[in-house]
C-alpha cells in the first residue's frame, strides 16, 4: 500500500474496541475512538494514513507466554469454568474474565505486531498502535488490565524475524514490568521505564537496581519517580538517563509505550505532568528515534484513566508528533459536543492545560528524582564500560 | 523464618594456620567479608572444628598505627594469630528474630551456622536485609495500601475480609506504626487500582493513609 507524505502509519480496525474488561472497567477501549476522532476533526488523520492490522497466528503468542497460560484464558475466554484461573490472574478484580476475551486480546497484539511489522519491514518509517500498550502482562500471568503483551510479541518480532536491536521506552506512570521480565536477560533488546516509585504505585518493582541478569546485565533501566513529579523533573531525569543509554546500546528500533497516565488528571496514578510536558516528552522521543535509529519509531498507548479529557488530548499529540504534523491548539467544538455528555468532567477547550498551582513540595520532590536519575547511571555505567570493552568490534 | 531459610550455604572455612595475606586475597577474589576459621582433622582422627571467624576488619588491623593493633603480626603469620574466639553461632533452626538480635547486641557482621558441630553456613546482616525485603513482597506485582486499624482482636480480620470482598488478593501485611489505638498496616495488595478500594474502606470509616484521594477527579 502506499501511504501519505508523513510516511507513518495509524493502526486501525473497528474490532480493536471489543478489548472491554468489563462495563465498568477503567481501562476503556473507546479512548480510541475519542483519539481518532478528534485527530480525523483537526484533519491530522486521513483514510490514507490508517493501515488495516493483520491478524497473527494464535502460536506467536506462544513466543512470549507459557502455553498452559494461553490455554487457560482460551477456556475461560469460551465460557468454561476453571477453578484455577485465578492462579493465572484471570477473574481479579483488576482482569475479569469477558466472553470473547482471547480473540478481542489477539487482536490488540495483531495490531501492535502490524505496527512493528510495518516499521520493520520498511514500508513505513513510523506507526501508532493506541489500543496497545499491554505492559503487565506476564509469561504465564495476566496483570494489571494486561492479558496478553502485544508488546513483548511485537519487540520479539522485530528481534527475531528481523534481526533488530529494540530499545523499549516506557513512560506510562506504572512500571513496564512484563516487557521488562520478558526481556530481562536478552542482549537484543533494552528496556527503559520512567515511572512513580513502586513504593507508592503497583507494580511495586522498577527499582534502581533492576539492572539486567546474564547476557542483559546492563540493558534494564529503571527511573522511579516521586509522586506529584512535575513536568521539569520529569524532563530533567528522562534527558538525565534517556539519550546515555540509547547512546551506549545503539538500538536499530524505538519502541515507546506512551501511557497517558502520568498526567496530573490521572485517577489511578499520582505523578503530575501537564500536556506541555507529555507533548515535551514525545517530542523528545521523536528526536532520539531519528538521532538513533533513522527515525524508526513504533508507539503505542498504555495506560490513561482519565478517558474523556486527558486521554485523547495526550494521543492526538503523540500521533501528531509520531506523523511529523503540526500540533494543534484548539479541541474543535464539534468533538467537544459529541463527547460532553458522556464525560463526567468538562471537556477542555484547548490542547494545552490550564496552569495550575505549583505542587507545595516541588523542591524535595525533584531533589529526590534528580539523585535517583544520578544514581541509575552511576549503576549503569560500570557494567556499560565493561560491555563495550568486551564488544567484538 | 527459620536461620536455614535465609543462610548462605556455600561457606568457606580457612584453615587456621593459613597465612593471612592469602586470607585477604581470597576475601578480595570472592568478595566475602568473613571467614569461619577450623582447625582440619588430623591424622589422629580429630574432626575438624570451628576455632574462630575473622572480618576484614581484623585484617585491616595487621600492620596498622591503630593502638588496638598486635604490632608484632605481620601478613607472613598464620590467620589464627588474628582471629576472633570464641565464635558467636547460630543453629539453622534458630528464629531469625533471635540471631538478628545477637547481631545487634554484640555489633557483628556474621555468625557461622552449626549443626551438631558441623559448619552448614554462614549468616550475615546482608542476609537478614534480603529477608526483609522478600517479606515485603515487593517482587510480586502489588500496590500499597496502608490503613489504620483498631488495636482491637477482630479488626485487623474485618479489614482483610473487606479486601476479600473486592477479590483482591493481599500478598503481605506489615505493621508500618503502632499507637495506643491503632496501629498502621502497609499492605501489598493485587490490584492496579488502590484508589477504588481506598475509597470504599473510607466509606467504611476506615482512615487510609495511602494511596490518598485526588482532588482533580469529580
Amino acid at each position: 500500500m502506499t501511504l501519505t507524505s508523513s510516511n507513518a502509519a495509524f493502526i486501525f480496525d473497528p474490532n480493536l474496541s471489543n478489548y472491554q474488561l468489563s462495563e465498568t472497567h477503567p481501562f476503556k477501549p473507546l479512548r480510541l475512538e475519542l483519539t481518532r476522532e478528534l485527530l480525523q476533526e483537526v484533519g491530522l488523520l486521513t483514510p490514507a494514513q490508517e493501515l488495516p492490522l493483520r491478524m497473527i497466528q494464535e502460536d506467536l503468542l506462544l513466543q512470549v507466554h507459557s502455553r498452559a497460560f494461553v490455554e487457560m484464558v482460551k477456556r475461560v475466554s469460551y465460557g468454561h469454568e476453571a477453578e484455577d484461573a485465578f492462579l493465572y490472574g484471570l477473574g481479579t478484580s483488576d482482569n475479569p474474565i469477558f466472553m470473547g476475551m482471547h480473540d478481542a486480546i489477539l487482536r490488540v497484539c495483531a495490531a501492535t505486531h502490524t505496527a512493528v511489522d510495518a516499521v520493520a519491514s520498511g514500508s513505513v518509517l513510523r506507526a501508532l498502535n493506541a489500543a496497545g500498550g499491554l505492559h503487565h502482562a506476564l509469561k504465564d500471568k495476566a496483570s494489571g488490565f494486561c492479558v496478553y503483551n502485544d508488546l513483548a510479541i511485537g519487540i520479539h518480532h522485530a528481534v527475531n524475524t528481523y534481526g533488530l536491536r529494540v530499545a523499549y521506552l516506557d513512560i506510562d506512570a506504572h512500571h513496564g514490568d512484563g516487557v521488562q521480565w520478558l526481556f530481562y536477560d536478552n542482549p537484543n533488546v533494552m528496556t527503559i521505564s520512567l515511572h512513580e516509585s513502586g513504593q507508592y504505585l503497583f507494580p511495586g518493582t522498577g527499582h534502581t537496581y533492576e539492572l539486567g541478569k546474564g547476557a542483559g546485565r546492563g540493558l534494564s533501566v529503571n527511573v522511579p519517580l516521586e509522586p506529584f513529579t512535575e513536568d521539569d523533573s520529569f524532563l530533567h531525569c528522562f534527558d538525565t538517563v534517556v539519550p546515555k543509554a540509547l547512546e551506549f546500546f545503539q538500538p536499530d528500533v524505538l519502541v515507546l509505550q506512551a501511557g497517558a497516565d502520568m498526567h496530573r488528571f490521572d485517577p489511578l496514578a499520582d505523578l503530575s505532568l501537564s500536556m506541555a510536558g507529555l507533548l515535551a516528552t514525545y517530542e523528545r522521543v521523536s528526536a532520539l528515534a531519528d538521532r538513533f535509529c533513522g527515525g524508526r519509531l513504533v508507539a503505542t498507548g498504555g495506560g490513561g484513566y482519565d478517558t474523556f479529557r486527558t486521554v485523547p488530548r495526550a494521543w492526538a499529540l503523540l500521533w501528531a508528533v509520531v506523523s511529523r504534523q503540526d500540533v494543534p491548539s484548539v479541541v474543535p467544538v464539534s468533538w467537544r459536543e459529541q463527547w460532553q455528555a458522556q464525560s463526567p468532567v468538562p471537556l477542555p477547550e484547548t490542547f494545552m492545560d490550564e496552569p495550575w498551582e505549583a505542587t507545595p513540595r516541588r523542591a524535595e520532590i525533584s531533589s529526590h528524582n534528580h539523585a535517583v536519575a544520578e544514581r541509575v547511571l552511576s549503576s549503569l555505567a560500570p557494567i556499560w564500560q565493561e560491555l563495550q570493552q568486551h564488544a567484538p568490534s | 523464618m527459620l536461620v536455614q531459610e535465609i543462610m548462605t550455604r556455600q561457606v568457606i572455612a580457612i584453615d587456621s594456620d593459613m597465612p593471612i595475606k592469602d586470607v585477604y586475597a581470597l576475601m578480595e577474589q570472592r568478595n566475602i567479608r568473613h571467614f569461619p576459621i577450623v582447625k582440619p582433622s588430623s591424622s589422629t582422627g580429630e574432626k575438624t572444628r570451628l576455632v574462630g571467624i575473622v572480618s576484614d576488619r581484623d585484617i585491616r588491623m595487621v600492620g596498622s598505627d591503630h593502638p588496638n593493633a598486635k604490632r608484632s603480626i605481620t601478613l607472613k603469620d598464620p590467620v589464627k594469630e588474628i582471629m576472633v574466639y570464641p565464635v558467636l553461632i547460630a543453629h539453622p533452626l534458630d528464629p531469625i528474630e533471635e540471631a538478628a538480635q545477637t547481631l545487634c547486641d554484640n555489633k557483628i557482621g556474621a555468625m557461622p551456622v552449626l549443626d551438631n558441630d558441623e559448619l552448614v553456613g554462614i549468616v550475615t546482616g546482608i542476609d537478614f536485609l534480603g529477608a526483609l525485603v522478600r517479606m515485603s513482597g515487593v517482587s510480586d506485582a502489588a500496590a500499597r495500601l496502608e490503613v489504620e486499624v483498631d488495636n482491637q482482636p477482630d479488626a485487623l480480620v474485618k479489614l482483610l475480609n473487606h479486601i476479600a470482598y473486592h477479590n483482591i488478593t493481599v500478598l503481605s501485611v506489615m505493621p508500618s506504626r503502632k499507637d495506643n489505638d491503632v496501629t498502621a498496616f502497609a499492605l501489598r495488595v493485587n490490584t492496579i487500582n488502590p484508589r477504588a478500594l481506598a475509597e470504599s474502606l473510607r466509606n467504611e470509616h476506615y482512615n487510609v493513609l495511602w494511596p490518598q484521594p485526588k482532588a482533580t477527579q469529580p
